[in-house]
């Protein structure tokens, strides 16, 4: 029963990881209606400049808001200079030019800083606490905490500011947005540079476990488009939950299904996604699309 | 062939109008290229060419252009899902890794070798159709969304099936010897086998792209609501393109095996698989040629970057992937249309008594954007 609990814990951290990331690529889909596949990428680079920063001597959380802000900046200019010409064009080329970014990201970080596994201070202590009996890490509790709350910061910011209801405008019909005086190119802009920051919280949060690699969070991608597809993409809600969904899944599979074992616990999802396809096309969550011809 | 009919038409109007001798003679090249005999003439010789080639060239040369066909079929697999029905697919690679190691499998188990590659075309296209038949139900990107799984899938599951896989360390065989007798090289005899193979893999494939399922592919492509009502079901056709696309994948994991004759694990691996999607839009998306540049591209740029330095390859490939989406969105085959178009438009220029009848040449992104548009027309 320990055991369980403490694999439910750790699948719920490893979950919330999934779902930052996830809904950074739902917050971008809203805005713009296209998958940004170079979401872990960008959040990787972050990662490395936290790392960079902390060799430098600065302490860490001094770099991770350091690195929080480049990632705003980042993720707006590459919204304005990379895929503000593609956005109104085919979305499958803007899914290529995502594909090309995270390839020009992943071949940056391991030309500047190699391949090699780097190690990456950690926010939290290792230790473990005993609760009723159940021991867990301090670590998985901390990771799915500030994840939680800068979910919650977000919802704030999306339902009770002005600047979130012009988000919301612009995320449902641009044109209109348009009309009535908004700026959509620069709402577009925070758009990416908030989701780029959700991006770096899990990147700064599930570096130190996986040691910091240029592709660190392409299996954490993975997880999360998983998500995505599992939640639907129209809400935000359902596509963390179902992160969760599937960090606890796979955390379970991979102890007690011999043949899932941890290196295959990644098809989990992917089974799960299969037989959801097959019986709800439009997700757990998710509405059904309607279109007029 | 209705483009180039068109376009040779076009290009005559223009250099009437802009009395420009440059574009006249290119106008008068394409019709040459019309006659049949000039056609077949031409085929002929790219054939003597091809027949003669592997006999005069280096084993190394042989080699290189071994495996720029290997890749040219795998980025033709890419390009059927992709270019002509308009599928983001992130997995390719998976079916050039299983058709490799059903090939691999079968030769160490001594089955006769018409019937291994029988199995290493149908075992991918099989897994491609499961896929697809899931994927392919979520409308917009989700083929994208979950092929970029069967990479990470795959490489775990390749070391998890140690016992057909041999496990991290991979297979080998070598089973396409030349025969005795015949005088030939292996390296020669490798390189015939691909040409036959390939060669008979991207005829079929462009019968089918330019005939009635290409057609269909290309109004899926272009608008599904279109496509549905007018009785092509979306669904059906991308379930197809995915399909076809994985048994020209498998195709190519079985030349593969006869080329490099060694897979592993990292063979489909996700960095590979993103590296065969950058290859396909950088040889030019929907295009048959397009495939064989992306194939050449594929191979040369590592061989060409590892000579200098090896961890600037995947920035390179990054940044031209990157440029060419910018310059030039229909790849490298679009090229020559892209040079006769900045041509004729520089030739009007100096012409500006003439009226403009060429085709609006608005500059910049707006003919750019167009050059996917006529190709996807010229194949339909």
């Amino acid at each position: 029963m320990g055991k369980f609990v403490q694999l439910v814990v750790d699948g719920l951290s490893t979950g919330s990881v999934y779902g930052a990331l996830a809904l950074a690529i739902v917050l971008v889909n809203q805005a713009t209606g296209l998958i940004n596949f170079a979401q872990g990428g960008m959040a990787v680079l972050s990662a490395y400049v936290v790392w960079v920063l902390t060799n430098q001597g600065l302490p860490l959380i001094v770099a991770i808001l350091i690195a929080i802000v480049f990632s705003v900046v980042f993720g707006a200019l590459v919204e304005r200079w990379l895929m503000r010409r593609f956005e109104r064009g085919d979305p499958d080329t803007a899914v290529v030019v995502t594909i090309g970014l995270l390839t020009l990201i992943t071949g940056f970080a391991g030309w500047l800083w190699t391949y090699n596994n780097q190690q990456f201070p950690s926010l939290f202590s290792l230790d473990t606490v005993s609760f009723l009996g159940v021991s867990v890490s301090v670590r998985s509790l901390g990771t799915t905490a500030v994840i939680v709350v800068a979910m919650l910061l977000l919802q704030g910011l999306f339902v009770g500011t002005k600047l979130g209801l012009a988000l919301r405008a612009v995320a449902i019909n641009p044109q209109s947005a348009a009309f009535s005086g908004l700026n959509v190119g620069r709402l577009l802009m925070v758009g990416w540079g908030l989701a780029a920051a959700l991006g770096a919280v899990a990147a700064v949060l599930v570096a130190p476990q996986l040691t910091l690699t240029p592709g660190m969070l392409d299996n954490a991608l993975v997880y999360a488009l998983a998500a995505v597809i599992l939640g639907g993409l129209t809400s935000p809600i359902g596509v963390v939950v179902a992160a969760w969904i599937i960090g606890i899944l796979e955390n379970l599979a991979a102890v007690y299904v011999p043949f899932i074992g941890f290196d295959l616990k990644v098809a989990v999802p992917f089974i799960l996604i299969f037989v959801v396809l097959l019986v709800r096309p439009q997700g757990l969550f998710g509405r059904k699309n309607v279109v007029r011809v | 062939m209705a483009t180039s009919s068109t376009s040779s038409a076009s290009t005559n109007s223009a250099s009437t109008n802009s009395g420009s001798t440059n574009s006249s003679s290119a106008g008068r090249a394409a019709s040459l290229w019309q006659r049949p005999w000039v056609r077949a003439a031409g085929w002929l010789l790219l054939l003597a060419v091809l027949v003669v080639l592997p006999l005069v060239m280096t084993e190394f040369v042989n080699q290189t252009l071994a495996r720029i066909g290997v890749f040219s079929v795998a980025v033709l697999g890419l390009n059927v899902v992709m270019g002509y029905a308009g599928q983001v697919s992130l997995g390719q690679i998976f079916f050039l890794g299983v058709g490799a190691y059903v090939t691999a499998y079968g030769v160490s188990q001594e089955w006769n070798i018409v019937l291994v590659f029988v199995l290493a075309c149908l075992l991918p296209a099989v897994a491609g159709l499961v896929v697809a038949l899931a994927a392919a139900r979520l409308g917009g990107l989700a083929i994208a969304m979950v092929t970029i799984a069967l990479p990470i899938v795959g490489v775990p599951l390749a070391k998890r099936l140690s016992d057909y896989t041999g496990g991290s360390q991979g297979l080998s065989a070598l089973f396409v010897e030349a025969p005795e007798g015949s005088g030939l090289y292996d390296d020669q005899w490798q390189l015939y086998v691909v040409l036959v193979i390939g060669g008979i893999v991207f005829l079929l494939t462009r019968n089918l792209v330019r005939g009635r399922y290409g057609r269909a592919f290309a109004i899926v492509k272009g608008n599904e609501n279109v496509a549905s009502s007018m009785g092509i079901s979306p669904y059906r056709y991308k379930v197809l393109a995915f399909t076809v696309a994985s048994l020209i994948g498998g195709v190519s994991g079985f030349l593969y095996m006869v080329v490099i004759q060694y897979t592993s694990p990292e063979t489909m691996s996700f960095g590979h698989s993103i590296q065969l999607l950058a290859a396909m839009v950088i040889g030019g998306a929907a295009s048959i040629v397009g495939s064989i540049l992306g194939g050449a591209f594929y191979v040369l740029v590592p061989q060409l970057t590892n000579q200098v330095d090896a961890s600037v390859t995947t920035l390179l490939q990054g940044v031209i992937l990157l440029v060419v989406l910018f310059v030039l969105p229909g790849g490298l085959a679009s090229l020559p249309r892209a040079l006769t178009r900045g041509r004729r438009r520089s030739g009007a220029e100096r012409g500006s008594a003439a009226p403009p009848t060429t085709p609006s040449s608005t500059p910049g992104s707006g003919t750019a954007a167009e050059e996917p548009e006529t190709e996807r027309q010229g194949h339909a």
